[in-house]
């Protein structure tokens, strides 16, 4: 009978995607994005801390207000729409003769607050999904 | 194959480049004073040469690598100095020595030590992320 | 997954058939909020429709975890914290099955429990 069931009916109901539509939940899952792929950009920029010519790359700084925007508008289809890009960072001077615009302390003043901004959301993330279990199994585990 | 650290493959590369670029540095400090190799002739410093090659990153830009492509012979002249006692001096009393400028190899030593230890900093970094990441869901 | 003895019994009890098709153009009574179950009713399309939905998108979130799973151990374009959300979303998904389950199960045999 569940074989029948599941063969017969379309997915159009939201009944459990509901549970996870909350703005501030997929709002933080868009974050861990964007931290994940600004992670990726700093690995780039220090790996070519010496590379002739070498411009330093970020995620888009347009992001940040982009997702505050639709995180304020409590719509999840926006913030679920919402993707993080690598650009290259318009703001950067060149530190050398050759054009390399990456200075390593700067480099690694991002990589620490990327780190915390990971701690950060991971935990919003843990404590949404622990909130959620604890709702629906009626106990504190 | 499974990549839980990723983004971090331009990182490999450095590492990797850094190190070859040190192993060569500390090659031509050692032979700074050689004045007569397996070869018999003075020994000529060697120099690394780096590529950049691009690499796909996460979101489907491409970032640059850096990379080894060959160890060279540095082509300039041996320096020619006056040592009339030494056995390798020719007939003039003048002694080619070899093309190493030590300052300069302890510089470049200093910023390749610098870059090296700053890439390790970004694994160290990267695996701590991932620890946390893995802990998401358990209480 | 789902053990179909305990949903049959229950079902019978409340007048709905097992085995019948459930079609997709049946509206899922009352509005969609999670976790509460549609008030049981006479003509019982509503609440196995609602059921046989919800078993439906559990399995598609166990499904799509394991895929992104899947790709991230094959080195493919997932990031770990993707990876791993997928997978507890699925099992918080799969709790809740669970527990709505257990709840029939409870209010069943509270019903046969009742004197007549």
């Amino acid at each position: 009978m569940l074989a029948s069931v599941l063969l017969n009916i379309v997915r159009k109901s939201r009944m459990i995607d509901a549970l996870f539509n909350q703005p501030d939940y997929l709002a933080a899952k868009k974050a861990l994005d964007a931290v994940a792929l600004r992670q990726e950009a700093i690995a780039s920029n220090i790996a070519n801390l010496e590379t002739p010519g070498y411009k330093r790359v970020d995620v888009a700084a347009s992001f940040n207000s982009e997702l505050q925007r639709a995180c304020a508008a409590r719509d999840p289809q926006e913030i679920a729409a919402l993707k993080p890009q690598l650009e290259v960072d318009p703001n950067a001077v060149p530190v050398s003769p050759d054009g390399n615009t990456v200075s390593l302390e700067d480099e690694l003043l991002k990589m620490n607050q990327n780190s915390l901004a990971n701690t950060l959301e991971t935990q919003l993330v843990s404590t949404d999904l622990y909130r959620l279990k604890m709702a629906i199994t009626g106990t504190v585990s | 194959m499974i990549d839980i650290l990723s983004g971090i493959q331009s990182t490999a590369a450095a590492l990797d480049a850094e190190r070859t670029r040190l192993d060569v540095i500390s090659e031509n400090i050692a032979n700074a004073n050689t004045t007569r190799g397996p070869d018999g002739k003075p020994y000529q410093r060697q120099l690394v040469v780096f590529e950049s090659a691009l690499q796909q990153a996460m979101n489907g830009t491409q970032v640059p690598t850096l990379r080894v492509s060959g160890i060279e012979k540095d082509p300039r002249p041996f320096e020619m100095v006056y040592e009339p006692g030494n056995p390798d001096a020719d007939s003039h009393g003048m002694v080619a020595m070899p093309n190493v400028n030590v300052q300069e190899e302890m510089a470049d030593m200093i910023s390749a030590s610098r870059t090296f230890d700053a890439n390790l900093a970004v694994v160290k970094n990267a695996r701590d992320m991932a620890m946390q990441v893995l802990a998401i869901g358990k209480h | 997954m789902l053990p179909i003895s305990t949903i049959q019994p229950l079902m019978s009890a409340y007048g709905i058939t097992p085995g019948e098709k459930i079609s997709p153009s049946l509206p899922v009574t009352p509005a969609e909020q999670p976790g509460t179950l549609a008030p049981a009713q006479p003509s019982g399309d509503s609440f196995s429709t609602m059921l046989g939905k919800m078993v439906e998108e559990v399995n598609g979130k166990q499904i799509s975890a394991a895929q992104t799973v899947n790709t991230l151990q094959a080195g493919g374009d997932v990031s770990l914290h993707q990876a791993v959300i997928a997978m507890e979303e699925a099992n918080v998904s799969f709790q809740l099955m669970v527990e709505v389950r257990n709840k029939l199960l409870d209010a069943y045999q509270q019903i046969m429990q009742m004197q007549v």
